[in-house]
């Protein structure tokens, strides 16, 4: 056989064998990996609005946003995810707020890369509590440390006020988008495939 | 404007070098003399924005429709390999001056790990087309800066009277590790 | 071809040709995974993992792959078994998966894998070259938990999550980028300090 030819038939077989142990493996982790995602988002939502036991996704245009139902079936409030820039990067949350409107539920931050000891301080809880029940109505605001805040703002972490006003910011750019999905009425949202969540209450 | 923030990340605030550390062998290897830093930066330039605009066209027009994103991998490193080969022979044919002046840069570009993490950082970032390409020539000229100024500093430190163990890569860490620290000087410059 | 005493094949990889100290090989999963202990240990656990697979494959069909595809080969192996094992820590590890991100695909192009295939999987037995990948990986793997471990209990005071200097005032700087530079730095000048005792 000549070289060109065995080069040929060696990358083939190579490539060949290659391919079909990626399209094995990638059937066995597929499940996983949607599972997994599937369940990160349930448990940002348990985490965002206390005591939710059953999640509906409603679909409109490009925005999800997930209706937290209670054990009796009564509407809880509404979560979705919002993001937007920090000071290094993205920041991605989840946020939770109360069928009205007005007032937030919780918010946890899933996803950022602020300076460690300073903007990373938004991913502590005593960031994170300071969202639960915080009147959203205008909108949230944030006062830098040592100042007292109103009742829908925020205090600003000491050395890190563009992260915490990032952190702002995104919320009250996902709750706009969210107030535009719901006061559109809700017959003709999409309810999408519920949420089943086979761990139960953690 | 979103095209020159992701510009300036690149090439700055989250320097490929300093911030990903990616491109760490020739960043160490070459970086001793400034005349081929500025070689190997141009090679690298060169190559990554090809780079940008090929992995985006098979990724999103082969794999993507195909269903195969797990095929990623393995697609774009024999692409990132081919592409340096062919860029290599072309300009051994149509352009000596500028085989003779980034020639022998090429092959060590298919082993930085720049290039595979530009692919990957694509794809991840979900850019577009004209993204991926400003964020191929941000990337490059940012490798470039850092290597030039590092290969600067090093011509300097040559003639330092350093204890014997740290002469070499100890010394050449640490001073990246002082660069690093003065690149952050940068963050908050703009928001990625 | 060798005719050292087996054991020898994976004594090596440790110290005489550790990747990290000696050879100065695969720096870049090295400084950006080494925040914690534990990301540390998990990227020197996958990359032995796809070194040592790809050392067993190649030396098994070392005599079929004609020289000028070598490399290519070599490659399309590795970027196999690094999907694999990408694919199996999102599936099976989320969290680890996620701490350490795209550096999981950057395996492929860390060079010692590729150049312990060259300089000895190529030519070598099945056996000996799987010691090899091994020494070379514990080597690596010994590198990068000793670099995290360092860096995790300056930056927190911590060791794999365990509180170990209590009351520490945190080395922000350490989890930092610049903090890898410094602290891998030093490290090699110790190393070539005790290489130069002995």
């Amino acid at each position: 056989m000549s070289v060109s030819a065995r080069m040929m038939l060696v990358l083939t077989v190579v490539g060949v064998f290659s391919g079909l142990s990626l399209v094995y493996m990638d059937k066995y982790a597929e499940p996983y990996i949607a599972l997994h995602k599937k369940e990160a988002v349930r448990e940002a939502i348990d985490k965002v609005l206390p005591g939710v036991d059953k999640v509906e996704e409603v679909h409109r245009d490009e925005t999800v946003i997930y209706r937290a139902l209670d054990s009796s079936g009564k509407l809880l409030g509404y979560a979705f995810l919002a993001e937007g820039p920090g000071y290094q990067g993205k920041i991605q949350l989840m946020v939770g707020v109360a069928p009205d409107l007005r007032r937030l539920t919780g918010m946890e931050v899933l996803e950022s890369v602020e300076t460690p000891g300073l903007g990373a301080k938004i991913t502590e809880s005593s960031f994170e509590e300071q969202f639960r029940g915080l009147e959203a109505v205008p909108a949230v605001g944030y006062v830098k440390a040592g100042r007292k805040p109103a009742p829908n703002e925020i205090t600003a972490i000491t050395g890190a006020t563009i992260s915490s006003a990032s952190v702002v910011r995104i919320v009250n750019e996902g709750l706009n988008e969210v107030r535009r999905v719901v006061r559109a009425g809700p017959p003709d949202c999409e309810t999408e495939a519920t949420i089943k969540w086979k761990g139960g209450k953690k | 404007m979103e095209l020159l923030l992701i510009f300036v990340a690149a090439v700055l605030t989250n320097n490929f070098v300093l911030h990903y550390f990616l491109g760490i062998c020739p960043f160490l290897g070459v970086s001793s003399r400034m005349e081929t830093a500025v070689g190997m930066g141009l090679a690298v330039i060169f190559v990554m924005t090809l780079t940008a605009t090929v992995t985006w066209l098979i990724y999103h027009h082969i794999l993507v429709r195909f269903g195969l994103p797990f095929l990623e991998y393995v697609t774009f490193i024999l692409v990132i390999a081919s592409l340096v080969q062919i860029v290599e022979m072309f300009l051994r044919r149509f352009s000596p001056e500028l085989y003779r002046a980034l020639g022998i840069y090429l092959p060590l570009i298919t082993t930085n790990c720049s290039i595979l993490g530009l692919a990957l950082f694509m794809v991840l970032r979900e850019y577009d087309f004209i993204e991926g390409l400003v964020f191929g020539i941000g990337a490059g000229i940012g490798f470039t800066l850092v290597l030039t100024i590092m290969a600067g500093i090093r011509e300097e430190l040559a003639f330092a009277d350093l204890p014997r163990a740290f002469r070499g890569a100890p010394i050449t860490l640490i001073t990246a590790g002082i660069l690093a620290l003065a690149f952050m000087g940068f963050s908050g410059l703009i928001r990625v | 071809m060798s005719r050292r005493p087996w054991y020898q094949e994976y004594l090596k990889g440790l110290w005489e040709e550790n990747p990290i100290f000696r050879m100065l090989l695969g720096m870049c999963p090295t400084l950006a995974v080494t925040t914690s202990a534990l990301n540390g240990l998990s990227m020197g656990l996958a990359t032995t993992f796809v070194l040592t697979s790809t050392s067993l494959v190649v030396s098994i069909i070392r005599k079929l792959v004609p020289g000028q595809v070598r490399i290519a080969t070599f490659t399309v192996i590795i970027a196999t078994f690094v999907t694999v094992a990408d694919l199996f820590l999102k599936a099976k590890f989320p969290a680890i998966s996620k701490a350490l991100g795209p550096y999981v695909p950057l395996i492929v192009v860390n060079c010692f894998i590729l150049g312990r295939q060259e300089v000895f999987a190529s030519k070598n037995p099945t056996g000996r070259s799987i010691l090899d990948a091994l020494g070379v990986g514990s080597g690596f793997i010994f590198a990068l938990t000793l670099l995290g471990s360092i860096r995790e209990l300056l930056g927190s005071g911590e060791v794999f999550g365990h509180e170990v200097i209590p009351g520490w005032h945190p080395w922000v700087v350490m989890i930092l980028p610049a903090g890898a530079f410094l602290t891998l730095g030093f490290l090699v000048a110790a190393m070539n300090a005790i290489e130069r005792t002995k």
